[in-house]
């Protein structure tokens, strides 16, 4: 069998699956790679059912040369992942000439087997991981057409393939969830395993944030331990911006490193699992303000924490915060820092300042009389705003008049160091959206937010976030809601609660649309958890939860033997019982009695089925015919000569349309 | 042991991987590398459900055979020297229809059948009958590699308890010395061959197409052969002692083509062996009873 030439009907199979297996790889590899995939298939169909040209040893082995040297081209390498795909797929579409055998088949469908696996090395989102249950479904099903080239037409390979698959995942979620997994790689990674992504800035110019926040992308999840802290709290902590150059904020890069965290915390901690996605920036968001470095992170002096390197897939991490909390002193350069000033800052900004420093007593009346201003001085904040020439923050305070969070930031920052106040910018993500679907939060870059923090002896650091009094919407409500309100062209600032409420409550479309949302939200966090992440870490913390605490490798291997062989036992059980099967023409009459039972005529043990039929005839003389009919044609089916599957049918119909 | 019937169970089927699991069991191999290395949770997934895929597998495979029903059915007589056809009918009892199955004998598949739900179907083992008397029905293995090549299931060896009768094989021509007793005399009798409707008897493999009662099979009656022949005349002896010149194998062999010619030519024919003698007759079953004595003659029961 394994030297006999495959029936060329499998063949089509074969091509089938190839097509799907290698399906996933177009919207990553060279199109030209998937292309000498595909003409091999076409060619060998042409060779198999069109009599086109079939290449010799020679020509296959001359095809082989030119596709390496072209993968080498293209990658300048023959080793890693995308040139070991590349010669994978391309090689395969070459073998499409020249498969004859069995195992040249076997061969075949092991090579897409392992191209599905290929596809994941490129991402592991829900659509690909339901794809490749196609791919593997139409790989075994071409397996089994191999196998066995009669008897099966295509549906009942695939329903057997399907079939089989379906029992399989029990035996696999078992082994998937206890096979030891180790942390870290067997060997490196190759370089090209990650690629680039876009991320929070690490300045703030004019317009950046509200750049930013155009964008619906998620930027991170979180659950919390315990119920969540309200909305007008969650100030997620990004990077703190000192350097102002009279446009826009850039960090401090000369900060050193701290490893104590310096300040006191005033009410109960929180803590919560931030998902972050990847953003190829290194920035971790963290509740304001962050009292844990979470692994692999740096903790800045000013509070924030930076990962060790860009974030380049999905990070996992805990935090606990308390949200209020009182800072310590500031040293010299600090300090220095945070009254620093371009000297091009216009003058009116300058003499704006110095008023309210004359008439104030103290930092936090000028930062109350700046807030004031805002309010007082006809403010808007927008999500639209005008553009800003060369001195943006003179422009905005005195002319246009109109705003989003970081130019309300920006200004109110340079206002206070005008009148001697140390401070600075923080941008972030502040409020989210709680998914009720999974209990968690999702914060999106149109979260993203800027607001200040001024320096008080007595308090340390505290967080004044201008913004709020412009649109307290923003900070109570959220950005969705005030993206809402703007678009029906709701004046921020100036509605009672109710009226907002009002405007905001949800029609029903809106109401499913967000539930199917947050559901499906949920989902890809749930297969983010368990697929991409399921690591050492997360298999610890699952085997906890089982009340497992004793984690080691034999452990968990006979764990894993115990659990496979108890399904196996309950398969076998299922499988091969012996069957008690009833003759179908039977239950089909079985069905017809019970129907006459009910009308009170019951047929007794001994009564066959002809003399029942005589008897109801009798008491319903009305259903005769029908029952006659029935009857000739259970005793046709049942005792006379064999019959087909038509006569069967055309029996269930009657007994079907029966009625008393 | 030989019974007439053997059903397939547990303790007569083995499992081991073909070629190809061995070779499905390295690329699970190189997968399982790939996702530990990569730290890849879907190609962990993937490497664990093709595992478990053929896990699950071996229980197909193994149901494929599971309480299969073997016997034999009746085999023709044969003439030594040719081939003698045993049918080995498999059946199964079950709702699952089984694929691929196949018989084999002395390592080579002699027959791969597929069998419906509730039903069975033959395969026919070809044996070259050399000797005459009983020829055994040999030992067979019924194997399956379904549904995905993977598993190689096999039986024990089956000894179905089925023998085949072998005749002699028929000498070349000989004349035939007559004995005094025969015999000239007209007799009303049939003979083979003619013209005239003379009956019908059952099919037998090898009957002419052009004597099958179609009519009656296309009734859906069991398949007949309409027999013709005519008047005859002549009561012969075929008689052991008249060989005495040959071996007793040759002898038997001259016999038998002599039951053989006097069954064609329409004689009455009985047959004197030692000990035993078969009074004239004429017609199939004679003919059968003459072969079967020289078939078995001298052999242990």
């Amino acid at each position: 069998m394994n030297s006999a030439p495959v029936d060329r009907r499998v063949l089509l199979s074969l091509i089938a699956a190839g097509a799907m297996a290698v399906a996933p790889h177009s919207f990553e590899l060279p199109p030209w790679i998937i292309a000498v995939f595909a003409l091999g298939g076409v060619w060998r169909y042409g060779i198999e059912f069109l009599r086109w040209y079939r290449p010799g040893g020679l020509v296959r082995f001359g095809l082989m040369l030119l596709l390496l040297v072209a993968v080498f081209r293209q990658f300048h390498t023959l080793l890693g992942r995308d040139p070991g795909m590349a010669l994978l797929i391309t090689l395969m579409g070459l073998k499409f000439l020249e498969l004859k055998t069995a195992r040249d088949f076997f061969v075949g469908l092991f090579v897409f087997y392992l191209i599905i696996l290929g596809s994941f090395l490129y991402g592991q989102s829900l659509w690909l991981g339901g794809w490749a249950l196609f791919a593997t479904a139409a790989s075994t099903a071409a397996l089994v057409h191999l196998t066995q080239p009669t008897g099966l037409d295509m549906w009942r390979r695939l329903r057997l393939s399907g079939a089989m698959l379906a029992k399989a995942v029990p035996l696999m979620l078992i082994v998937y969830l206890l096979f030891p997994r180790i942390s870290g790689t067997l060997w490196g990674l190759p370089a090209d395993a990650h690629s680039g992504l876009t991320g929070m800035p690490d300045s703030m110019q004019p317009g950046s944030i509200r750049h930013l926040s155009e964008s619906s992308e998620i930027a991170f999840r979180v659950s919390f331990d315990g119920t969540p802290p309200p909305l007008r709290e969650l100030y997620w902590r990004g990077l703190v911006l000192t350097d102002f150059d009279g446009r826009g904020w850039q960090r401090n890069a000369t900060q050193a490193a701290k490893q104590e965290v310096s300040f006191f915390p005033l009410n109960e901690s929180v803590s919560y699992q931030v998902t972050l996605e990847a953003s190829n920036k290194p920035w971790m968001p963290a509740l304001d303000l962050p009292a844990t470095r979470p692994k692999g992170a740096r903790y800045h002096p000013d509070f924030t924490l930076e990962h060790r390197a860009p974030i380049s897939e999905r990070l996992n991490y805990s935090v606990t915060s308390y949200t209020r909390y009182r800072t310590g002193a500031l040293d010299a350069t600090e300090h220095a820092g945070a009254l620093s000033l371009p000297r091009n800052l216009g003058p009116r900004v300058r003499a704006l300042a110095a008023q309210w420093q004359q008439e104030s007593s103290g930092p936090l009346q000028v930062a109350q009389a700046a807030l004031d201003y805002f309010r007082r001085e006809n403010f808007v904040y927008t999500l639209s705003p005008p553009l800003l020439g060369d001195d943006p923050v003179d422009e905005f305070l005195f002319d246009t008049r109109r705003g989003f969070c970081e130019h309300y930031a920006s200004a109110f920052v340079a206002l206070m160091r005008a009148a001697g106040i140390p401070s600075r910018v923080v941008v972030g993500y502040l409020g989210g959206e709680l998914n009720t679907a999974g209990n968690y939060m999702i914060v999106r870059q149109s979260d993203a937010h800027a607001w200040a923090e001024i320096w008080l002896a007595e308090r340390g650091w505290v967080r004044v976030d201008p913004t709020g009094a412009i649109a307290p919407e923003r900070i109570e409500l959220g950005i969705d809601a005030v993206r809402r309100l703007e678009l029906q062209g709701v004046a921020l600032g100036s509605l009672s609660s109710e009226a907002v409420q009002r405007a905001l409550a949800l029609g029903w479309f809106e109401f499913i649309a967000r539930h199917t949302r947050w559901y499906w939200d949920y989902t890809n966090l749930a297969w983010y958890r368990w697929v991409v992440d399921y690591g050492k870490e997360r298999q610890e913390r699952f085997l906890t939860s089982l009340g497992l605490d004793d984690i080691s490798w034999s452990r968990l291997t006979g764990l894993l033997f115990v659990g496979a062989l108890l399904v196996m036992l309950v398969y076998a059980f299922l499988l091969l019982r012996p069957k008690k099967s009833v003759d179908p023409a039977l239950a089909l009459y079985l069905r017809f009695c019970r129907q006459l039972a009910r009308a009170g005529m019951v047929r007794a043990p001994h009564e066959g089925a002809i003399d029942f039929a005589h008897r109801c005839a009798h008491r319903r003389p009305d259903l005769k015919n029908r029952m006659d009919a029935i009857t000739e044609h259970y005793v046709r089916v049942r005792y006379g000569q064999p019959t087909g599957a038509d006569e069967l049918r055309a029996f269930k119909r009657e007994v079907a349309t029966f009625r008393v | 042991m030989s019974v007439a019937e053997v059903v397939l169970g547990r303790r007569q089927l083995f499992m081991l991987p073909t070629r190809f699991g061995l070779l499905f069991a390295l690329l699970l191999m190189v997968q399982l590398l790939v996702a530990i290395n990569y730290g890849n949770g879907l190609a962990y997934a993937l490497t664990f459900l093709l595992g478990s895929l053929a896990v699950v597998s071996m229980l197909y495979t193994h149901r494929n055979l599971f309480r299969l029903r073997l016997s034999a059915s009746a085999c023709a007589p044969v003439f030594a020297g040719e081939v003698a056809i045993f049918k080995i009918h498999i059946t199964n009892d079950s709702d699952t229809p089984r694929f691929g199955v196949a018989v084999m004998h002395a390592k080579k598949e002699i027959g791969r059948v597929d069998i419906a739900a509730r039903s069975s179907a033959d395969v026919s083992l070809n044996v070259s009958a050399v000797k005459r008397g009983w020829l055994m029905l040999p030992e067979v293995t019924v194997t399956t590699r379904f549904p995905l090549g993977l598993l190689y299931s096999w039986s024990r060896r089956i000894a179905l308890d089925h023998f085949c009768l072998v005749y002699p094989r028929p000498a070349d021509p000989t004349p035939r010395q007559p004995r005094e007793e025969e015999s000239l005399e007209s007799t009303t009798g049939i003979k083979a061959g003619g013209d005239d409707y003379i009956g019908a008897r059952e099919f037998q493999p090898g009957d002419s197409p052009r004597h099958v009662d179609w009519k009656a099979v296309a009734r859906g009656e069991p398949w007949r052969v309409k027999q013709f022949g005519a008047g005859y005349q002549a009561t012969v002896w075929l008689d052991w002692d008249t060989l005495e010149v040959l071996d007793a194998e040759s002898r038997l062999s001259v016999l038998t083509r002599w039951v053989l010619d006097a069954e064609h030519d329409g004689m009455l024919y009985g047959l004197r062996l030692p000990e035993q003698t078969l009074n004239p007759s004429n017609g199939e079953p004679h003919q059968h009873e003459c072969l079967k004595r020289l078939a078995l003659f001298g052999l242990k029961p």
